[in-house]
């Protein structure tokens, strides 16, 4: 073997894979790629399944990107990850991928073909390629010289390289930003850990998670409350995490901690626009995906996700609304400043403009939910929120409707008989019910939350169903401002 | 540049699949049902064929799909059988 080119790399199937393994039997060729590189994707899906030379693939990338890459190219070679900062590639002097390396059984390297070249590449495995252009492509930057061609190291980028990101860019978590979001707070306590994988979600990790998020240092009591919160047994977070569901975490936020982290609960509430909404939802979204390990496509195996997945957080517009808010009905004191987390789908939005009774209304409200987590599933046992915007709040507190008596009145409106519901999927209560049993959407009343939020013009109302079937509930937890 | 990292280093290993196992025969398999729907179909379905290939196969269950099993059915798996299948998803 050449000193400094043996390496020993994880696989993404198996135990970690030395050099002196991959030419144990005699010479191999290595092909370095990154998932990013379309060249690599296009070499990677032509080169044939079986080659006179084994093939061993080298991925400039994060384990569950060098899986799906593998997945989506149908690799039926061995694929090692050379994870940053790409010590192996850097050792290979490998500066474009794909790059293929013909290597003796001795280690030592030999030829080697750049981008995508048909012939030479045919010339290499000796074994005929596909006839089908194009016969080449040039290839792309290896990984590792990214920095070296900008002239400098690319925090942004960098941030991208090492998976702490949700996809959007982020505010790298230096000490100093991390330590500025601590305010001072114990950095080794910890909130507890975070599933699937456990990490421990210490309120420095949960800082460095709101610093990549976007959060000033006013936002972090809000989101170590929505973690805490998130992290009670009764919200069952693993399974949130990692469920086939849209599903996604709402942080609702009451009291006076709207105004002093200057969230939005006015025009555009469930929208963009604000730093705090924006930001506090997405902390608590990077806290589960990073320090719990439920990175989409990995450990989140959500089919589709939401774009509230992001981030979700809308903050009651208590001030318009009619009713006593959210926290007070769930127990806590009218100036307490409390979080509550739910599981929930994207919103549905619910325009009415023409109700004029409180009745109608209600029905048509009960009308949209009725399509939320699947159409015939009746009863659902977990919690949908009505986030009603305050024109309709106005119409039904003139009626007397206080937030009970609409609840009751939505859970009433939707109801079925059980012969209406059996398509597709429905549950067992409706295959086992006469056709005439009538079966209401939800299991209880007790099953819709209710807030006020939104600006003051306009008759928009919305519905989120459910994350069902997971036995999850909403959590509340005060937001304390020392700890 | 130095930064905080939102990961715990102590979860950071990857965690590699156990070596596959070169035949069936004379293996006993645990079929471990997470209650999702339709679950139970595919194992039935998967016990005829392992039966087939001469291995005996054992069911037992999680409590529910959407919390990890407990730690009585983690222990219980490794007793009785020597592999184990689960079936995800619906």
């Amino acid at each position: 073997m050449v000193p400094g080119l043996t390496f020993a790399l994880p696989a993404v199937d198996g135990p970690d894979v030395r050099l002196s393994d991959a030419v144990g039997d005699g010479p191999a060729v290595l092909v370095f790629v990154h998932a990013d590189c379309p060249t690599s994707l296009l070499a990677l899906r032509r080169l044939p399944a079986e080659t006179p030379l084994p093939l061993v693939v080298i991925a400039q990338d994060s384990l569950p990107d060098a899986a799906r890459l593998a997945r989506r190219a149908r690799v039926r070679a061995r694929v090692l990850v050379d994870a940053p900062p790409y010590a192996v590639s850097r050792a290979w002097d490998v500066t474009t991928v794909p790059t293929a390396v013909l290597v003796e059984q001795s280690g030592i390297p030999g030829t080697r073909v750049e981008g995508w070249d048909r012939y030479a590449l045919a010339a290499l495995l000796g074994v005929p390629l596909a006839d089908e252009p194009p016969s080449h492509k040039p290839g792309c930057g290896s990984r590792w010289t990214y920095d070296q061609h900008a002239g400098g190291l690319d925090e942004l980028e960098d941030m991208f390289e090492r998976g702490w990101s949700d996809g959007l860019p982020v505010v790298p978590p230096t000490p100093e930003r991390v330590e500025a979001m601590l305010g001072g707070r114990d950095p080794g306590r910890t909130l507890g850990a975070v599933p699937p994988v456990g990490g421990e979600a210490t309120l420095e990790r949960v800082a460095a998670c709101a610093v990549l998020a976007g959060c000033r240092p006013e936002h972090f009591p809000l989101v170590a409350a929505a973690v805490e919160a998130a992290l009670d047994p009764a919200f069952n977070v693993h399974g949130i995490n990692v469920t086939t569901q849209p599903a996604a975490p709402i942080v609702i936020v009451n009291g006076p901690a709207r105004e002093r982290a200057g969230l939005n609960s006015g025009m555009g509430a469930l929208g963009p626009g604000t730093r705090g909404n924006a930001t506090v939802g997405r902390a608590l979204r990077l806290c589960l995906s990073l320090t719990g390990g439920a990175v989409p496509g990995g450990l989140d195996r959500s089919t589709l996700g939401h774009p509230g997945k992001v981030g979700l957080c809308i903050a009651e517009n208590e001030e318009a609304s009619p009713w006593p808010p959210l926290h007070v009905e769930r127990g806590f004191a009218a100036d307490a400043s409390t979080v509550t987390v739910l599981a929930c789908d994207a919103p549905l939005s619910v325009s009415d403009h023409r109700s004029r009774s409180p009745g109608e209304l209600a029905f048509v409200l009960a009308r949209a939910a009725e399509a939320t987590w699947s159409p015939f599933w009746w009863p659902m046992d977990d919690d949908s929120l009505f986030v009603v915007c305050p024109e309709h709040a106005a119409l039904f507190a003139a009626a007397g409707w206080d937030k009970p008596r609409l609840r009751r009145e939505i859970f009433d409106a939707a109801v079925r008989p059980a012969g209406e519901l059996r398509r597709g999927e429905t549950t067992p209560r409706v295959h086992e019910s006469p056709d005439d049993e009538p079966i209401h959407k939800w299991t209880d009343p007790e099953r819709i939350l209710i807030i006020c939020a939104g600006g003051e013009a306009g008759r928009y109302s919305a519905v989120l169903g459910p994350c069902d079937g997971m036995g999850t509930r909403p959590v509340t937890r005060e937001v304390r401002w020392s700890m | 540049m130095e930064y905080v990292s939102p990961f715990d280093p102590r979860v950071a290993q990857p965690v590699h699949p156990a070596p596959r196992p070169r035949g069936l025969a004379g293996h006993t398999i645990v079929l471990l049902d997470i209650r999702k729907a339709r679950g139970d179909e595919f194992l039935d379905r998967l016990a005829e064929l392992l039966h087939e290939r001469g291995a005996a196969t054992v069911r037992m269950a999680k409590e529910t799909f959407s919390k990890p099993a407990s730690g009585e059915v983690v222990a219980a798996v490794p007793l009785h059988g020597d592999l184990a299948v689960e079936a995800l998803a619906d």
